[in-house]
């Protein structure tokens, strides 16, 4: 029966498989549009859905162009590998250390024309600084997530983090491929040493700070914060927030020495052949509506200052100059420029 | 006979030859049982986990879990990005496995009948995607597409998928090639069959258990390809474990679990649909 079946089924199968080849492969172009395409990247998780679903399309209706959006990542290793002349990306969407790289291969405009972007007249200091590549256009804030039904008491400070209380449940990043550990450990050098330059001081601050469960991905963090893994944690103020109204027994702390920036910065590539589309998907970013709309769907802090957001993102997000000035700026660039080192440094701290 | 020496011997003797081989037996096969139990826990228990971690109804990885709950497969069911990666995933695991079968059983008959100079070095390079880390391969043919301007298609992924897939059809070919009888072939030539009926009725039903075996890593190996995918994918046409490895780096509860669940579901549905259509139990008769 099953040999009487064979033939057929195998026919059957080739023909469909044929088809879907031949599908799959041109679909892409019959697919392909007229109209201007403008290539960037950008988030995944609740961005993602929220550029997809409504920030993308109302861009590509206003500008009469298609926006092709690489989420996949990493990113600069696929801009670094495609021509200067011809960049796979027109704007690069991705946090502050990896722009100053990109910016240092040449791989990405390092300033933004204000002339261009007339939008970027309207957002605070820190998003343009000299910290800063091309423009922030939102942050979060790098502090402590906290567990709340532990009886940990009220934490004020950074040095908290050190102490005995918490071992065990004390969490912290793998350095070399988080930024949000990098951003700690310069901001170990600030707590310990004579700033964030200090990295003799960091090294022993890291080395006083085990034991210590160390994770690759923020996400990863956050669950092990929902889960009581850890109870006492370096996150950015999104990752607690996003799950108010759970009635999760966790809280972000602002320490008093201040909160490390993570900025969401977006830059133009020199060989972009679509200087004018990016340059207006640059200004789009940074409108009050469209600042307030993604500020409120992920929790991060608008960069605009004339953005409003309602009472409840007030009250927690970096939204009146008082609050944007507890920002503390990494220097990714003296950073970048030393990562081997520091990589296999806090590489041997953590393996011994 | 034996019975007639044994009896013969004196009754200490006779209990002595009677106990030798017994003790060892026992501890064997329980050893051998054990060993076996504990391979089947070692290959399985990463299987398990993910069960667990994909039907506990928490947000986060938790032993003991604390239930049992479908709401993670609704959750990825339900995404139109998961839905279109996974499908996006078939269809190239699908192209890949023709490819890498009708290119990998051709070049392995060529390789073991064509009396060409340099087989093993050729034999070798063939295989030699097997030795590179997959993530450079990756990156080699990204940066080719670059250079030759034509962007991230589809064929260029499955040609990738093709490049690291193909070793396995050609060395299960050519294993299957070397003990074949050439004589059924001559034989078959004798009476008159064409070179054409020749292969597709004598030779490829021989070779076609190693070419079966072949296609099902290279279905398997491209489904769950992801270095090689991860520079080669086009936004919008990511693979499932690319999808994948970008939504943990956002969001890890248990609908990465639930779509590893549906992934291993999906890989046995295809090795048994392969068995149904083309006959995979003949490879047992090798």
């Amino acid at each position: 029966m099953m040999k009487a079946m064979g033939p057929l089924s195998r026919r059957r199968f080739l023909t469909a498989s044929a088809s879907l080849g031949i599908g799959t492969i041109a679909a892409p172009y019959v697919a392909r549009a007229d109209d201007p395409t403008l290539r960037i990247t950008g988030w995944g998780g609740k961005w993602g859905d929220i550029m997809k679903a409504e920030i993308g399309p109302a861009f590509e209706s206003e500008f009469k162009c298609k926006l092709q959006t690489d989420s996949a990542f990493p990113y600069l290793p696929k801009l670094q590998a495609s021509s200067r002349s011809a960049p796979i990306y027109d704007v690069l969407h991705t946090n502050s250390n990896e722009q100053w790289a990109a910016a240092e291969m040449g791989l990405v405009e390092p300033k933004i024309d204000p002339k261009l972007v007339p939008n970027l007249a309207d957002v605070y200091p820190y998003a343009i600084s000299d910290k800063i590549v091309g423009v922030s256009i939102f942050t979060s804030a790098i502090g402590l997530g906290m567990r709340t039904d532990k009886g940990y008491g009220g934490v004020t400070s950074w040095k908290e983090l050190w102490d005995a209380k918490y071992n065990g449940v004390r969490g912290g990043y793998v350095i070399p491929v988080n930024s949000l550990g990098q951003a700690f450990l310069m901001m170990c050098g600030t707590l310990f040493g004579k700033g964030q330059t200090d990295l003799d001081a960091a090294y022993a601050a890291l080395e006083k700070l085990k034991p210590i469960k160390i994770v690759d991905f923020t996400g990863a963090m956050e669950k092990m914060l929902l889960s009581g893994e850890v109870g006492l944690c370096v996150i950015h103020d999104s990752g607690i927030y996003r799950y108010d109204g759970q009635n999760q027994p966790t809280d972000f702390v602002s320490p008093s020495e201040g909160v490390l920036s993570l900025e969401q910065v977006l830059t133009i590539t020199p060989g972009s052949k679509m200087k004018e589309l990016a340059n207006a998907y640059v200004n789009y970013m940074l409108r009050p509506e469209v600042q307030k709309r993604l500020a409120e769907t992920v929790w991060y802090s608008p960069a605009n200052k004339k953005v409003k957001l309602d009472a409840k993102y007030d009250a927690k997000l970096l939204t009146t100059p008082e609050k944007v000035s507890k920002l503390i700026q990494v220097d990714w660039k003296w950073y970048n420029e030393r990562k081997d080192e520091i990589d296999q440094r806090v590489n041997r701290i953590f393996r011994a | 006979m034996q019975t007639t020496a044994s009896s013969s011997l004196p009754a200490a003797q006779q209990t002595a030859s009677v106990r030798i081989p017994r003790p060892t037996r026992p501890y064997g096969r329980t050893l051998y049982l054990a060993a076996n139990i504990a391979i089947l826990v070692f290959l399985l228990a990463p299987i398990a986990i993910v069960v667990v971690f994909a039907l506990n109804p928490t947000p986060f990885i938790q032993f003991p879990p604390v239930g049992v709950s479908l709401r993670w497969f609704e959750k990825f069911f339900a995404s139109r990005d998961f839905m279109h990666a996974l499908w996006f995933s078939l269809e190239v695991a699908v192209l890949t496995t023709l490819s890498a079968t009708i290119l990998g059983a051709s070049a392995a008959l060529a390789l073991a009948r064509g009396n060409l100079p340099g087989t093993r070095l050729i034999v070798a390079t063939m295989l030699s995607p097997l030795m590179l880390p997959a993530i450079l391969t990756g990156l080699a043919l990204f940066q080719t597409y670059v250079l030759l301007d034509v962007g991230r298609p589809t064929w260029g992924l499955v040609a990738g998928h093709t490049l690291v897939t193909l070793p396995y059809v050609v060395r299960t070919t050519l294993a299957v090639l070397h003990n074949f009888d050439t004589r059924l072939e001559e034989a078959a030539q004798n009476l008159g069959a064409s070179p054409l009926r020749i292969f597709f009725e004598v030779t490829l039903p021989l070779i076609k258990p190693g070419v079966l075996a072949g296609a099902i890593f290279a279905f398997i190996v491209s489904f769950d390809q992801f270095p090689v995918s991860l520079f080669l994918v086009s936004p919008g046409n990511e693979t499932l474990p690319v999808t994948l490895f970008n939504y943990l780096k956002f969001d890890l509860d248990g609908t990465i679990g639930a779509a590893s669940v549906v992934s291993i579901v999906l890989a046995f549905v295809v090795v048994i649909g392969l068995d149904r259509t083309v006959g995979l139990r003949s490879y047992v008769k090798l």
